[in-house]
């Protein structure tokens, strides 16, 4: 009588079995017909060059379907359920044969959703992090994630040819230690590179008959001629003639001006922390100077979200702000069409009273985005060749602009986007839609092509972007280096101290909550917590990037 | 009994020793649905309260999630000292026990207060209105509260412009980045949402005291406020013990997650917390080892004063935990 059970149970589990076959069988097919047309010209594009290696960045890259689980935090924009419903990544599931299972973090930043990730050591095959230049190394050197350097060498043609056309490329990306540990992102042109620049609201300036502002004193003429020339025209001074959302976006944008920046930045060849320089009182006191007027956004510590900013542009009462071209000036413009005159122009980095011009908020070639491999992954030499494919020529056109024909077309061999994501028919607006067809050139792991922005942008913004960018100085940023493991547990716990204590102090000065009489016990105090040591680690790491 | 009687004597005779074990055994089998009824607490317990705590060894490890909790290697009271010199230390105790001896004096009363006020009530139909409307707020979510918080006590709002309505402030007060301001705006929004549950409590143990004692005490003619001195708070003193213990037991467990949705830099001076400061560390900044030492001295700290207090009521009181 059992056997007969254990029979039945086994011929229904076997049915079951088989339904479930049938099931996924239909499922893969159902991904097919989007894929298989452009399959066969691949090969030739992504084979270029590596003849004498057969296997490297030959498609598909396995010959029996792999899946790999692969840890991403959601872009907030992004309005469907799960990463495989992005053309580009069906469509490269067909190429390449690898199927990626996403697994979706949560969180504004995913700072915290990451951390919990590394800290339960539970870490899939594949890692994508909006701050792998830093974590990836760190991470890496305690063995949580792949070194790279020997599978870059064999598995990675594409990646490595861009790393020997950019030799500096490969002195950021490589660590301290000659190891290399995450396929980032990366922007190889200029026009990429500029992230937030100040904008400000052209039709005021016009209302007020004013110039766009260029010294910091002009700026502080626009901002006062805002705040009490009623620009929005409603009869109350409700204007907020600058808005930010945290101080480090003030500082970025004007800190440059009085030779100072935000935290690191070197000064011929001489690392320096800009709390503990002297220029840095300086600004913090024409900073004082606008909040106290009332020209500096009142609120810009408690209103942190990006939401309460769109709210005061959008409801005509900002004046200025540092931001990016999409999300900001092109969505502001978007939100605010049905506004008679609304306007935004970006200026140049403002000159400082001693004549310094400088673009402080950019980007570096290598990218803060990157993706790392697991080093307990049993696929790692799949997983290489996957992310690999990302930098060939097809995986950057796919990551940029997705699947040619759907959301893109070669126009004179230049990729046009189409009225997919432009004029999207079910009223996405242009990031949105951008998103359900791409992951987006300048979030994950690829090349970021500028044809892309090129498009995305306005007129203004890209008129803005080639103003500020010539003013971009490498040689005054610090680097996105990494420091080695025992650099890092030497200065780790004593600059978190230190940030706190700037944070708590700076905007202490700024919104007058602390006299700065108080300044010289602020540096004193710095010294205290041993800033000096930290410096010097930074200028070892420092010394260690430019000599290699 | 017979337990009393085995603790007090060392020659126990092995017949009562027998006897105990049986009176026992014999206990649970009696009683087995309520010890069915415990094992999900118990689980619970040691899966959740006991079990962690082999993790707070890595407050004496440097704790590389990679390498696991065995393998990070020994460093002894490295984080510790690192914590007690830290330039911090000194200000997140105090904020921690300024603010919770805030919430012992201002809170813990409050909702004795406002259970004796409403017992006087003789409406009942206003009593159980203004009990509804009491503890309404604490089914607001925190984020909600603190989100109120934020939007009421701004340059411009709710609260600023009424303010100035009536002249009492010239200029607006920018209440959220004003450290003197953080911690009555605290106290007091914490008082508002939980007043009227935190009262429900002592509502019942009103509700046991025996309305003849109250009959009693009207014949020799004392008034309503010799009454509630002399029957009602004695009466319910127990059940304000146990209360205060347990209060002290977390005594310098601030909620940091409140802390956290109301405080910036510019209010680290009196708001920072050491809970605040370990979700700061530990989750944002990734130095497990250290905030686990923090949080470890935190933990000390609190079951000693659990014991002490405990102690005193049991002196002093006659009514304790254990």
């Amino acid at each position: 009588m059992t056997s007969n059970k254990l029979k039945e149970t086994a011929s229904k589990m076997a049915l079951a079995l088989a339904l479930v076959m049938v099931v996924t069988a239909c499922s893969g097919k159902s991904n097919s017909p989007a894929a298989s047309p452009s399959a066969s010209p691949s090969p030739t594009s992504s084979n270029e060059g590596n003849e004498g290696k057969p296997e490297a960045g030959a498609l598909p890259i396995v010959a029996d379907k792999l899946t790999l689980d692969t840890w991403v935090v959601s872009d907030g924009n992004f309005r469907g359920q799960n990463y495989n419903e992005k053309n580009s990544f069906v469509k490269m599931e067909g190429l390449t044969n690898i199927n990626i299972n996403w697994i979706q973090g949560s969180g504004a930043d995913g700072v915290e959703a990451f951390n919990l990730l590394m800290a339960g050591g539970q870490i899939p095959d594949l890692v994508a992090y909006s701050n792998m230049v830093t974590e990836g190394p760190k991470y890496g050197q305690q063995g949580a994630f792949v070194e790279l350097t020997p599978y870059i060498e064999q598995h990675a043609p594409n990646f490595k040819k861009i790393l020997d056309n950019n030799p500096e490329l490969r002195k950021l990306l490589t660590t301290a230690d000659g190891e290399i540990y995450q396929f980032p992102q990366l922007n190889l042109h200029e026009y990429n590179l500029v992230q937030m620049y100040p904008q400000i609201r052209q039709d005021w300036l016009e209302k007020l008959k004013l110039e766009e502002p260029k010294t910091i004193d002009d700026w502080y003429t626009v901002l006062k001629a805002i705040k009490e020339g009623d620009p929005n025209g409603n009869g109350i001074a409700d204007e907020i003639p600058y808005v930010a959302v945290n101080l480090q976006h003030i500082i970025r944008t004007f800190g440059p001006a009085f030779n100072t920046d935000w935290e690191f930045y070197v000064d011929n060849g001489k690392v320096k922390f800009a709390p503990y320089e002297a220029e840095y009182k300086e600004l913090l006191q024409w900073l004082n100077k606008l909040y106290s007027e009332g020209l500096l956004d009142q609120n810009y510590l408690v209103d942190t979200d990006f939401k309460f900013l769109t709210e005061k542009v959008t409801t005509d009462r900002a004046g200025a702000w540092a931001g990016w071209s999409g999300s900001y000036m092109r969505s502001f413009t978007d939100l605010m069409s049905d506004h008679p005159t609304f306007k935004l122009v970006g200026t140049e980095p403002p000159v400082g009273p001693k004549g310094e011009q400088r673009f402080g908020f950019h980007a570096w070639p290598l990218g803060t985005v990157g993706v790392a491999i697991s080093a307990k992954s049993k696929h790692i030499e799949e997983a290489v060749k996957w992310l690999d494919f990302q930098y060939s020529e097809e995986g950057i056109m796919l990551n940029n602009f997705g699947e040619e024909g759907v959301s893109y077309e070669m126009v004179d061999g230049y990729p046009k986007f189409t009225d997919a994501v432009f004029n999207n028919p079910e009223g996405l607006n242009s990031t949105e839609s951008l998103l359900s067809y791409t992951i987006g050139g300048g979030m994950w792991s690829t090349v970021a092509d500028e044809r892309y922005l090129e498009q995305y942008d306005m007129e203004e913004a890209i008129e803005a972007k080639q103003k500020v960018g010539k003013y971009i100085n490498f040689d005054k940023a610090f680097p996105p280096i990494t420091l080695t493991t025992q650099q890092n547990d030497k200065v780790a716990s004593l600059l978190a101290d230190i940030r706190t204590y700037r944070d708590e102090y700076a905007n202490g000065f700024v919104m007058g909550n602390r006299s700065f009489d108080e300044y010289d016990r602020f540096v004193q105090q710095l010294k205290q917590m041993k800033i000096e040591e930290i410096i010097a680690v930074y200028q070892e790491a420092y010394d260690n990037y430019l000599g290699k | 009994m017979n337990a009393n009687a085995a603790k007090s004597n060392n020659k126990v005779p092995d017949r009562l020793k027998k006897g105990v074990r049986r009176a026992t055994f014999r206990g649970v089998i009696k009683n087995r649905s309520l010890y069915i009824m415990l094992i999900p607490v118990v689980l619970y317990f040691i899966v959740f309260h006991y079990k962690p705590m082999y993790g707070a060894i890595i407050a004496f490890k440097d704790f590389k999630p990679f390498l696991g909790i065995g393998d990070s290697p020994w460093v002894g009271f490295k984080h510790f000292q690192q914590f007690f010199e830290s330039y911090f230390f000194v200000r997140i105790l105090r904020n921690t026990i300024v603010i919770s001896l805030y919430q012992l004096i201002f809170g813990f009363p409050a909702a004795i207060i406002l259970a004796l006020l409403l017992n006087e009530l003789k409406n009942q139909i206003f009593k159980r209105f203004v009990q509804s409307i009491s503890y309404l707020p604490h089914f607001i979510s925190l984020v909600v509260v603190c989100g109120m918080l934020i939007d009421f006590l701004q340059p411009d709002g709710i609260i600023n412009r009424s303010l100035l309505a009536i002249g009492v402030i010239g200029e607006p007060i920018n209440f959220m980045i004003l450290p003197e301001w953080f911690r009555i705006i605290f106290v007091g929004s914490g008082i508002w949402q939980s007043v009227g549950w935190s009262s429900i409590i002592f509502l019942a143990a009103l509700s046991g005291i025996n309305p003849s004692l109250y009959e009693a005490a009207a014949v020799d003619g004392a008034g309503r406020w010799r009454q509630m001195l002399s029957i009602t708070l004695p009466g319910i003193m127990p059940t304000i013990i146990i209360l205060l213990i347990i209060n002290i037991g977390n005594f310098m467990v601030v909620g940091f997650d409140k802390i956290i949705l109301l405080y910036n830099s510019a209010t680290y001076e009196t708001a920072d917390v050491i809970g605040s400061f370990v979700f700061r560390r530990g989750i944002t900044e990734a130095n497990y080892s250290f905030t686990a030492a923090v949080g470890l001295f935190n933990s000390v700290i609190n079951f000693t004063l659990l014991v002490l207090v405990n102690q005193l009521a049991k002196k002093k009181a006659e009514s304790s935990l254990w």
